[in-house]
């Protein structure tokens, strides 16, 4: 899974040249342009259906690059009998545009998830939504992002070390088997992109990261999200599920050095 | 309604106080023996973004002048240098800048000697400003371009060679100025300072006046400045944004009241699970008729410290 990842991040390496470049030229609003190469980049010569039952929401209009809240959902009615194993998030004018990947299991009933994710410039969300026999589906939402300069306060080293990984869970209440129940978690962790410059050395600074959270309920694997750098400082991700009976919600999560950070929640019915 | 009066008047009062003096549509106000405020308008950095969006402030010693923030561009900083060569020949001696916007920086270049044998002013400003100028100059490069077109050539990014650590007195000839830094608050390099002569304290972004003030670095540290502010000796004000004003205490605690209930909103729907965006539709609602730019600058607010408040 991880080797994966990294190999979608070396692909990344093409698109964010080729996003780049197009970003040179200035425009006021988010290029349609882009994602065809990305399309290629990352889906070489796969077909790819635009579909309504994959749903984007957010602001036409962030207010902070920083910290844009989307909510991504899938209605399986919508959807005719598409189960839609695995969910790619871009923003397709970030340089690096891969915010996460969502691996989905049954017990996510209506996929919904909200999280907060980097926009660098104004462009379009783009969720790619694939099967398991790897077909895709693809839903895109525009988004201004212009004026925000929020999150970037240098902090001290030391303190960020000391508190990466802090995990705070919450389940709503009172939770019903067979019933959606909503879940959130969030992580602390400064989540560095590696395009930042260092400024003492001149170099970048190395990207420190978040790269991955597994979501376990009553022992059985419930979702798994590969986190990219797209995905904002501090890592929040909101979403549904169906319990089957009372049992312990748990997140494993891991950064890009190796470390594990973990938390379990029990969920009373 | 003001700007429009200044344009008209075309009578050209030089030294004389409370007069004001226009140049080329950079209107300025003359608000106390030797003090000049430019007033940008009320616009957010978007479209429509100019360069010229906060106030900007010259001081006239008998030595010299201290410019306090430049303007967003090149071009406003020349305005500024037109204006300030209506009033005085005397040399621009410190360029200060209140904290790292880009609409209070960038017309820092405009003050750099055109000779290499003339005097070169001391640009002054945060101990933390010449880092967090490094760190944003890519995002406020792009932001120029994007905004201000060919206004942005030549909107170099200049840096203080004077920091203020804790205080530091300036003297312009006759008259001190004593700059403040402060921790934290607005943004992570704000510095006040007050002239002693007059009473004149330059609040930069600590205080806004008629537009929504912004929290940038900590709501906490913001409100805990303002409350410090008003123990101030000051007889008026000049804020970063909106008008110079003697009821200055009044305007601080318009500040503290919007920031404090915008904090504890937030803090209110955090605990009860309500979402960020949720909350951005509905914090500081009862704030909403008091402040210009209302529904840009406090849904901005809480998009910024929600995210924070929420590891309270």
């Amino acid at each position: 899974m991880a080797m994966q990842f990294q190999r979608w991040f070396s692909k990344v390496v093409v698109a964010v040249g080729l996003s780049l470049s197009f970003a040179a030229n200035t425009y006021a609003e988010a290029d349609p342009k882009l994602w065809p190469v990305m399309q290629e980049a990352f889906f070489a010569k796969r077909e790819m259906k635009d579909v309504d039952f994959i749903k984007i929401e957010a602001p036409r209009r962030a207010e902070s690059g920083a910290q844009v809240p989307v909510t991504y959902s899938i209605d399986n009615a919508a959807a005719n009998g598409v189960v839609i194993k695995k969910l790619y998030a871009f923003v397709d004018a970030n340089p690096i545009p891969i915010t996460a990947i969502y691996h989905l299991t049954d017990t996510l009933g209506n996929f919904q998830l909200s999280t907060r994710i980097r926009f660098e410039t104004d462009a379009f969300v783009r969720l790619v939504g694939e099967t398991a026999d790897g077909s895709l589906y693809l839903a895109s939402r525009e988004i201004r992002a212009a004026g925000g300069c929020g999150g970037m306060v240098e902090n001290n080293e030391s303190e960020i070390r000391a508190a990466a990984g802090r995990i705070k869970m919450n389940v709503e209440t009172p939770v019903k088997v067979g019933t959606p129940t909503t879940a959130t978690f969030n992580i602390k962790h400064i989540m560095r992109t590696g395009l930042q410059r260092d400024l003492v050395s001149q170099g970048y600074v190395p990207a420190f990261y978040i790269n991955k959270v597994d979501f376990v309920y009553g022992g059985k694997p419930l979702m798994t999200v590969d986190v990219g750098v797209g995905t904002a400082e501090d890592p929040y991700f909101k979403f549904s599920f169906i319990p089957a009976s009372a049992g312990n919600l748990e997140a494993v999560a891991t950064d890009n050095e190796g470390k594990t950070f973990s938390q379990q929640y029990e969920v009373k019915i | 309604m003001r700007i429009l009066m200044i344009t008209m008047s075309l009578f050209s009062i030089i030294g004389c106080s409370h007069a004001e003096v226009q140049h080329s549509n950079f209107a300025v106000e003359s608000v106390a023996d030797g003090i000049y405020v430019h007033h940008g308008e009320h616009l957010d950095i978007d479209t429509g973004y100019q360069g010229d969006i906060c106030n900007i402030s010259f001081i006239v010693g008998s030595k010299g002048v201290a410019v306090i923030d430049t303007g967003g561009s090149l071009k406003v900083g020349q305005q500024l240098q037109s204006a300030i060569r209506k009033v005085t020949p005397l040399p621009v001696l410190y360029v200060i800048n209140t904290h790292v916007h880009p609409d209070h920086i960038y017309g820092n270049a405009a003050f750099l000697p055109k000779n290499p044998s003339d005097p070169k002013p001391e640009f002054v400003g945060h101990e933390k400003l010449a880092n967090a100028m490094d760190v944003r100059s890519e995002q406020y490069a792009k932001l120029n371009e994007r905004f201000l077109h060919d206004d942005a050539i030549g909107s170099e990014l200049i840096k203080p060679t004077l920091v203020v650590k804790t205080t530091l007195e300036l003297d312009l000839g006759d008259r001190v100025l004593v700059l403040n830094a402060h921790p934290l608050a607005h943004t992570n390099t704000d510095i006040t300072l007050i002239d002693r002569k007059t009473g004149t304290l330059f609040a930069g972004d600590l205080l806004f006046i008629a537009r929504t003030p912004v929290v940038e670095g900590d709501i906490k540290g913001l409100i805990a400045e303002i409350i410090k502010l008003k123990s101030s000796p000051a007889t008026q004000v000049v804020p970063g944004h909106g008008p110079v004003t003697k009821d200055w205490v009044v305007a601080l605690s318009n500040a503290e009241r919007y920031l404090t209930v915008l904090l504890n909103d937030v803090r209110a729907s955090i605990k009860g699970n309500v979402s960020m965006e949720k909350t951005m539709d509905t914090a500081a609602e009862s704030e909403r008729n008091h402040w210009k730019l209302f529904e840009i600058a406090n849904r901005r607010n809480v998009n910024t410290i929600y995210p924070v408040l929420e590891w309270e």
